[in-house]
């Protein structure tokens, strides 16, 4: 009998896609809420969705079992921060925190593709993204997850902010206003749905801004 | 890497008000080195009817000699020329031949077919025909290009609409292909006169 193998994995992906754009002054994160384990859907209403502090909030497409893992450290060591320094974090401290917690684990990862949404100290819109195990940049505008490959392209064609793959570096802001990023951003959910078995059924989004945070969700095809 | 992302490729058609179009990239590479930046994965069977070939470069242009050759004993016997839907079929038997061997590419048909109504369809390596009403894509790109064109296509476009919105989701799309790129081949088809445009996009 040759040698058996162990064939149980750790992982599984649930799927789903998140996106985040950047604006002058405001941040749109936004994520569906399909769960899914292999062709089967798990749940229709699952929220990849976070908020970690006043001004950041993150979502996450990949394993959700290590998602939900990684939240509830975030969470704890955010109030720790808070207890010690009586302040929330800022956007970008929360930023290195993620890569720090990320990398911290970098030799049995958490399955987790984030984007990390807010306002920086000076009010404009920031969007860091994340590889599983903690690389990080400061991005216009991101994508991860399942349709993160039919998405990203468009954005790049639409944001009228440089892409990243423009040299040298540009400022990472798009001059579009808050309606019109939402409406993008509603176009980039049901462009990916039709094609994306794992998108669908809904699409939750986060807006922040000076005057604080909006909630808005928009039904997608559920086939 | 798989066969199939040995060259490179990114093949898109639309369809549009009575006319269609054909884009490529003009990329050759081998793996991670690019070998030619103005490499014909478009080609013309007859006036009315394209086709390009996505996948193993060697295999494209053997397929499409053996293509050229059947169309052209067809028109011998038949004088006249083969539909898009005929074409479509031929094609498919073709690759079906190799079942068990395949060719490794993914062609992309495009044509006007009976009263000038535009007709694009794509197989698998081995001749599982997909027809679409709206567009169709292949190649290393492939993931990208369905996002671009399901965000930006309008059905009915004019020619001119047309060739921008082809154009733009073929470069957006390559733009973040690796393999891909070094610029656009366009064939913009109508009833009447053929256009062929080269794009510029980022030369990497």
């Amino acid at each position: 009998m040759p040698k058996q193998q162990a064939n149980w994995s750790p992982y599984d992906n649930n799927g789903g896609t998140c996106v985040a754009i950047a604006g002058a002054d405001y941040c749109v994160i936004a994520a569906d809420t399909r769960m899914s384990t292999g062709y089967s859907i798990l749940t229709r209403d699952y929220s990849k969705i976070i908020q970690l502090a006043d001004k950041s909030v993150m979502a996450s497409s990949g394993f959700q079992a290590d998602v939900r893992a990684l939240q509830k450290v975030l969470a704890a060591r955010h109030l720790i921060y808070q207890h010690q320094h009586n302040k929330q974090m800022s956007c970008p401290a929360m930023a290195q925190l993620l890569s720090n917690t990320l990398y911290f684990k970098r030799f049995f990862p958490y399955y987790a593709f984030n984007v990390l949404g807010g306002l920086d100290s000076e009010g404009k819109g920031c969007v860091f993204t994340y590889d599983a195990v903690g690389s990080y940049e400061r991005v216009g505008y991101s994508a991860q997850g399942s349709g993160a490959t039919l998405i990203t392209p468009f954005l790049d064609n639409q944001l009228k902010s440089p892409s990243p793959l423009l040299l040298p570096a540009k400022d990472a802001v798009t001059p579009l206003s808050e309606i019109e990023a939402i409406d993008l951003v509603k176009t980039c959910f049901a462009s990916a749905t039709e094609r994306d078995i794992y998108t669908g059924d809904k699409v939750e989004m986060l807006v922040l801004n000076a005057n604080g945070i909006r909630r808005e969700v928009m039904e997608l095809r559920k086939d | 890497m798989s066969i199939f992302e040995y060259n490179g490729s990114a093949l898109v058609a639309m369809v549009g008000k009575n006319c269609f179009a054909i884009a490529s990239d003009r990329r050759l590479g081998v793996q991670l080195q690019t070998i030619a930046t103005d490499f014909q994965k478009i080609y013309r069977i007859h006036h009315k009817l394209f086709i390009g070939l996505a996948g193993l470069a060697t295999d494209a242009q053997t397929l499409y000699q053996r293509l050229v050759f059947r169309h052209k004993l067809y028109h011998l016997r038949e004088e006249r020329d083969m539909k898009p839907e005929t074409f479509a079929s031929l094609v498919s038997a073709v690759l079906y031949e190799k079942r068990f061997g395949p060719y490794f590419c993914q062609p992309v048909i495009a044509g006007l077919g009976d009263d000038d109504k535009p007709f694009i369809c794509t197989m698998d390596s081995i001749g599982a025909k997909e027809l679409a009403k709206d567009f169709v894509v292949a190649g290393t790109a492939s993931e990208s290009l369905y996002g671009a064109c399901e965000s930006m296509f309008k059905p009915d476009m004019e020619a001119g609409e047309l060739f921008e919105t082809i154009s733009q989701a073929l470069i957006s799309s390559v733009d973040r292909d690796c393999l891909s790129g070094w610029g656009g081949h366009v064939y913009l088809v109508t009833p009447t006169e053929v256009t062929e445009r080269i794009l510029k996009g980022r030369m990497d």
